[in-house]
């Protein structure tokens, strides 16, 4: 029975009522609990070991020295997330809305560069375009090709804005799958064009998704201390590695780092509350509309073209130039693709489990964020977001400095993928609050009615709707994960190499061939893996 | 819905597996924390493994950060051995007394310059300071005689440096130990004024004298070396400043047993076996390293190091200085 008060209820509380407050979900509410507690343990540790440092330490956070590298830090983080989300969002309408020709291959590439690690990514792709690099040595015949000393804002801005826009491109062709072209083709029907459609009903019904990524390109870019540190940009990662003997100090920066990721989490999230009914319902239907590209087709292959150029081919190119150039001289160290078995085995197994764990764990916070809103639901929303902002070297010792206490934990690939879960769960957190906030209530509503239990209606009802958000998540975790290096270092049993820590290894002694044919590796199992467990299930379920 | 549930759990057992293999790891083995990459000592690890029949489990990683991962653990680490790339990075764990005493006998194979004054820890190779140039670009009668001189206007800008690269932080240190820390900021200060270029570490400084981006670079000597292996028409050769120069500092890769392995026999067998002849021959000939055990000759392209040449400098105290040199650099100007 609907009351009057329910009628006059505004929507949100009303959705809520339906729902069954907080009180009636008690079991969510523990899982929440649990779950904001294993993300607060790095936090816990810094703050704790940060506060014991007393006031001194502390008087860094005003410092100059700091203030001017975090101010960089976010000036890039910004710059790099606006710009993956334009190049995001782009992708994704062209894969999912038109007939670009071979537009599922083109999803599959557009979501690769992601794995590249960004030092891989920084320093292949000074060597194809800096001063006598590749390109410039390659045109040389032809034309004397003049190219400047690539570094610093500039470079770090181009790089990581090519290596991060997936973040927006999964979530934006999730979405975009899963909403009804009915709008567009009405839009269409009546006259609009397709620039005017694109504005006034796709980036609408797509900017939950879209903003989720451009969050986690913010946090990425922020946190990332490979590409800043090959082109010489000065952020505050930079600054927290420098310091990283001088205890106080590394303790306090990588600390404010965490912070700036949990305020803009938290700004973040009161924006999105705002947002929260313009994002479209989800209505799953097949044959969603394709544009006809027309003539504007050629520009949107050379588009694509582009993108798959600079940002996968040109670091590829790079690293196969290097594998058989060191292999043909015969100095190489390579000593056959039997070497690959163990760590490739390795990096599978740890992303895949990183993926469905992280995916799970947060579900409830999911949940419970977009359902229940509240206290426990922002602090909750926020250290899952903070946890990946922390440098991974700072995550990794408190994790060390938390498990020293469990001999029979340490260094096993459980706290391993439990780091991992800690470090990138945001990935997936975001993308399965914009499903779940996206959850048509009637749906629900409907099989209430029909008597199912809770159970049922989450196993039968929700859990089918989410699974392309939760998949796209897992995804991002995915990528994320295989190219970890240094929580994998340290946390890692004895022993246990990955892809990105040979390469990484090899890099350093300057073992070029080596490190190009672990990194060439670790792109394949990855393009394996996303089109296996996440692109190929999430068009059978689109 | 079949397929989701089939993979699901093809997720389950992934993550069920992977505990368990992490569970059944055995402790009879000897842990060594390197610092030095698969590719560099992997090959004679496995060596050591053959011959003695003691297996050795390695987690390879960054020198600076597998020292702070010792330190974070303590005592009670499960590190036998620790094979640093610097002295650096061993004489911070020296210092918080988390090292044993090593055997006499090992300690006397190596010159007393690159060992642990308290025995905690001895060098096994060596990796000398250099100029790499880009031949193509400068003629080799025209390079600086010292590395103080390449502040001077003739190579002001010329010369790229890699400020957070341990070995030549290590550099800074001993510069500032020798010749007084005003000499030391001075050089800095001159460094950047002049606008030198700054690279991440000596792979990029390596990488940019063989494209043309930059003419000269600070770096240790073996870089090019590998450079050369992979591509021998890169136009990238080493210039070794005048006998005597600080410039021509070599740094030692070094060798630790932790506290809790001090009665490790098989702890102290590896560190035996790193400075045998086998080893240091090995490191001579792949890594195109300066063995540091007495009686063994480099590499004949690498040619010989005269050890009286090289500046008479204690690397042990390297590593006391090392948050105050990075200060140094970082109010420099060259940053950090």
């Amino acid at each position: 029975m609907v009351s009057a008060s329910d009628l006059l209820a505004r929507p949100r509380d009303r959705a809520r009522r339906a729902r069954g407050g907080p009180r009636r979900a008690p079991g969510l509410t523990l899982a929440v609990l649990a779950i904001a507690a294993c993300f607060a343990a790095p936090f816990a540790y810094l703050v704790a070991r940060t506060l014991g440092l007393g006031t001194p330490a502390l008087g860094l956070l005003g410092e100059s020295a700091t203030i001017a590298p975090l101010l960089r830090s976010v000036a890039l983080g910004a710059a790099v997330a606006a710009a993956a989300t334009v190049l995001g969002v782009a992708c994704g309408w062209l894969v999912a809305r038109t007939d670009l020709p071979g537009a599922r291959s083109w999803a599959l590439l557009f979501a690769l560069p992601l794995v590249i690690p960004s030092y891989i990514g920084a320093f292949t792709l000074q060597a194809a375009f800096a001063t006598g690099g590749l390109v410039a040595t390659v045109m040389e015949p032809l034309v004397a090709v003049n190219l400047p000393r690539i570094g610093g804002f500039p470079a770090a801005f181009g790089v990581l804005t090519l290596l991060t826009y997936p973040y927006v491109f999964l979530p934006v062709v999730a979405r975009l799958r899963q909403t009804p072209a009915s709008l567009e083709e009405s839009a269409r029907l009546l006259g609009r064009g397709p620039w005017a459609t694109f504005a006034t009903v796709v980036l609408p019904q797509v900017r939950s998704a879209m903003l989720a990524g451009a969050l986690l390109v913010f946090l990425y870019t922020i946190s990332d201390f490979g590409a800043v540190q090959l082109l010489r940009y000065d952020t505050l990662t930079r600054v927290i590695y420098a310091s990283r003997f001088d205890r106080p100090a590394w303790l306090v920066l990588s600390l404010q780092l965490g912070l700036l990721a949990v305020a803009v989490a938290a700004g973040e999230r009161a924006a999105m509350s705002r947002d929260r009914a313009a994002g479209g319902r989800v209505a799953p239907g097949r044959g969603a509309l394709r544009i006809h590209l027309g003539r504007v087709r050629i520009a949107a292959l050379a588009l694509s073209g582009g993108v798959v150029l600079f940002a996968l081919l040109a670091p590829l190119g790079v690293l196969a130039y290097w594998a058989t150039r060191g292999i043909a001289a015969g100095g190489s160290g390579f000593s056959g693709l039997g070497e690959l078995v163990e760590p490739l085995r390795n990096t599978a197994l740890v992303g895949l489990a990183a993926a469905s764990a992280a995916a799970l764990a947060v579900l409830p916070v999911a949940y419970h964020s977009v359902r229940h809103r509240g206290r426990l639901a922002d602090v909750a929303n926020a250290l899952v977001v903070g946890g990946f902002a922390l440098p991974g070297l700072t995550l990794a010792l408190a994790l060390v400095t938390l498990v020293r206490a469990a001999p029979a934990l340490y260094q096993s690939l459980g706290v391993l993928v439990f780091a991992y879960v800690v470090h990138f769960g945001a990935q997936t957190l975001r993308t399965a609050q914009v499903g779940v906030a996206a959850m048509p209530p009637r749906v629900d509503d409907a099989a209430r009615l029909l008597g199912a239990s809770p159970l049922r209606r989450l196993t039968a009802v929700e859990l089918p709707l989410l699974a392309p958000s939760v998949l796209a998540g897992a995804g991002l975790v995915l990528l994320s994960t295989m190219k970890e290096l240094p929580a994998t270092y340290l946390l890692a049993p004895t022993g246990f190499d990955t892809l990105a820590t040979r390469a990484w290894g090899a890099m350093e002694q300057a073992y070029w061939a080596q490190a190009s044919v672990f990194a060439l590796a670790l792109v394949t199992v990855s393009a394996v893996l996303t089109w296996v467990f996440v692109l190929r299930r999430s068009d059978a379920l689109a | 819905m079949s397929g989701r549930t089939a993979s699901f759990r093809r997720f389950a057992a992934c993550v069920l597996a992977g505990t368990l293999t992490a569970c059944a790891g055995g402790s009879e083995e000897l842990t060594v924390y390197s610092g030095r990459s698969e590719e560099l000592v992997g090959p004679l690890l496995e060596r050591f493994n053959d011959e003695t029949g003691i297996n050795v489990a390695v987690r390879y990683g960054d020198t600076a950060e597998l020292a702070l991962l010792l330190a974070e653990e303590g005592g009670d680490t499960p590190a036998d051995v620790f094979y640093s790339q610097s002295p650096g990075a061993t004489g911070y764990l020296a210092d918080a007394d988390l090292l044993a005493g090593l055997e006499p006998d090992v300690l006397s194979q190596v010159d007393e310059r690159f060992r642990n004054a308290d025995g905690r820890w001895v060098g096994v190779t060596g990796r000398q300071r250099v100029l790499v140039y880009n031949s193509e670009l400068v003629e080799e009668g025209d390079l600086p005689a010292s590395v103080l001189d390449v502040n001077d206007p003739e190579y002001a800008g010329r010369v790229a440096v890699a400020p957070e690269n341990g070995s030549f932080q290590d550099f800074v240190t001993a510069l500032a130990q020798v010749e007084g820390t005003d000499v030391a900021r001075g050089w800095l200060t001159g460094l950047a004024e002049a606008g030198a270029p700054t690279y991440a570490n000596n792979n990029a400084i390596v990488e940019a004298v063989s494209r043309g981006e930059v003419e000269m670079g600070l770096v240790n000597h073996y870089y090019n070396y590998r450079f050369l292996e992979e591509n021998p028409d890169a136009p990238t050769r080493n210039h070794v400043f005048a006998a005597g120069d600080l410039g021509s500092l070599v740094i030692d890769s070094t060798v630790s047993v932790t506290a809790g392995a001090a009665d490790n026999a098989d702890a102290d067998a590896l560190v035996a076996f790193l400075l045998s002849e086998e080893s240091q021959r090995y490191f001579a000939d792949e890594t195109k390293e300066y063995p540091l055990a007495e009686g063994v000759e480099p590499a004949a392209d690498v040619g010989p190091l005269d050890l009286g040449a090289t500046p008479g400098y204690q690397a042990d105290e390297l590593g006391g200085g090392l948050t105050d040199t990075i200060d140094l650099i970082r109010d420099s100007g060259l940053g950090v």
